[in-house]
């Protein structure tokens, strides 16, 4: 499965790196780093996907 | 197979449900996910999934009507909180240019500084009533010095604040009394200047983009009202609430002093707890089925957001309040496009005033909070700290 990231809808509030910091992190500008992109179907990387993606508070983050 | 909704003989506006809409939230969303209201010919959409799924779906729940009334409505045509996608996607970004979390990371020390010393000298005077001295004074210092306010705005922001909260609800009283005053906040808006701004604030910043061409002709004005219009208020809610739940729930006070790492969760439980927005409208541009119910195009749709907060079947034992909880989804942000723009300076307020009160107060005894009718922002209007055991 892959993270995508609508990236000018990202305002960097930061949920989900608290959320998934296996994956993704705020960078020193406060820009979001996707660290991992594919994430194999149903394994804990999957879980921490979505849960980042379900905090979202912009909906930027998609998993499929 | 699709049906009408169930109907409810329900005043959402009515004086006791704003003080306590909660017992109706139940009632409500045990009837259905959407209840038709016939008062005020509105979709009241109860539960947690079905708010988010509206939220997020901006086609079908269009933002053109957040208001319950017409005039609200009119005047609010053209803002980013009043525009659906594509156009809305370009007026938001203009708003969170100086607003998101990455535009105010150089703020959080100075925030945490005032925070921690307006707290510490409350703390001293053993007692204090708390709405005015700290959930007040606080987001209006802040707000008041990012945008560079001065003077005679300075005095006005909380009654211009509170007036265009007001001002959404259904021709009321309260709506009818606050036009004027939710005016005078337009008014000055439209013909505010960079030079009434202090130089090097953010507001200030907001000038110099419109007159570099970054953003469109006369959006500067618009940009501060929404600042005023939206962030104050509602800010205000929150700080208060925040404060009567520590009084009110000692062993939930004590949890956060013991773990400060709580302070995020914290604040995201007295958010789920006690959303500061009573009901926030949505235009519904096609027909919709939402399990089972119809809801017609053309009609509005009222989001309760409090009520999605304390749905069973999403959190557990809703009704309790529980600082260690961590609901970051919960709904008094909204969620998606239109999630609360100014949702990172309000985490770093309630963050600092949090951590604040945990380092220097062990217990908070307060009178009976004091809550009066308003037709938007739920809110504490005062709170009387009749003792403060420091820390």
């Amino acid at each position: 499965m892959k993270i995508t990231l609508d990236r000018p809808r990202c305002e960097g509030h930061g949920l989900c790196e608290e959320a998934a910091p296996e994956l993704m992190h705020l960078d020193d500008d406060g820009e979001l780093v996707l660290d991992i992109v594919e994430v194999p179907e149903g394994s804990p990387q999957a879980a921490a996907a979505s849960a980042a993606v379900r905090v979202c508070p912009v909906a930027a983050l998609k998993l499929a | 197979m699709t049906s009408s909704p169930p109907t409810a003989d329900v005043d959402l506006f009515a004086d006791d449900v704003l003080v306590d809409p909660y017992p109706t939230f139940t009632h409500l969303r045990e009837l259905g996910p959407v209840v038709y209201l016939p008062r005020h010919d509105v979709y009241a959409l109860t539960r947690y999934d079905v708010i988010r799924g509206a939220l997020a779906d901006t086609a079908t729940f269009s933002s053109r009507a957040i208001a319950f009334n017409p005039a609200a409505n009119d005047a609010l045509r053209g803002t980013s909180l009043a525009s659906d996608p594509p156009i809305h996607t370009e007026l938001r970004a203009t708003l969170t240019e100086n607003l998101s979390p990455r535009a105010l990371r150089g703020l959080k020390t100075t925030i945490e500084t005032k925070a921690d010393t307006l707290v510490a000298d409350l703390v001293t005077t053993g007692s204090f009533e708390a709405i005015d001295a700290l959930a007040r004074a606080f987001p209006l210092e802040v707000v008041a010095d990012l945008i560079g306010f001065t003077g005679e705005v300075r005095a006005n922001m909380l009654r211009w604040g509170q007036a265009a909260m007001e001002v959404l609800g259904p021709m009321n009283q309260r709506t009818a009394e606050n036009f004027p005053i939710a005016g005078e906040l337009y008014a000055w808006c439209s013909q505010v200047q960079a030079e009434d701004l202090t130089p090097g604030s953010v507001g200030r910043g907001i000038f110099d983009a419109e007159a570099r061409g970054a953003i469109p002709a006369g959006s500067a004005g618009h940009i501060i009202h929404q600042y005023l219009g939206a962030g104050v208020d509602t800010t205000i809610a929150s700080i208060g609430n925040l404060i009567a739940l520590f009084a009110a729930f000692p062993d939930q006070f004590d949890l956060v002093r013991a773990d400060p790492t709580l302070v995020p969760s914290t604040f995201a439980e007295v958010l789920r707890y006690w959303a500061p927005l009573h009901a926030w409208g949505r235009a519904v541009t096609r027909d919709v089925e939402i399990d089972g119910h119809l809801i017609p195009g053309g009609s509005q749709a009222a989001v309760l957001l409090g009520s999605g907060n304390r749905d069973p079947r999403h959190y557990d034992d809703p009704d309790s309040f529980r600082v260690a909880r961590n609901p970051v989804d919960h709904l008094s942000f909204g969620y998606g496009p239109h999630g609360c723009a100014g949702q990172g300076l309000a985490r770093l307020e309630a963050h600092a005033i949090i951590a604040a009160l945990a380092r220097h107060a062990r217990r908070l005894v307060a009178a009976e909070p004091i809550r009066v009718p308003s037709n938007t922002t739920r809110s504490i209007d005062a709170l009387e700290i009749l003792e403060v055991v420091p820390a």
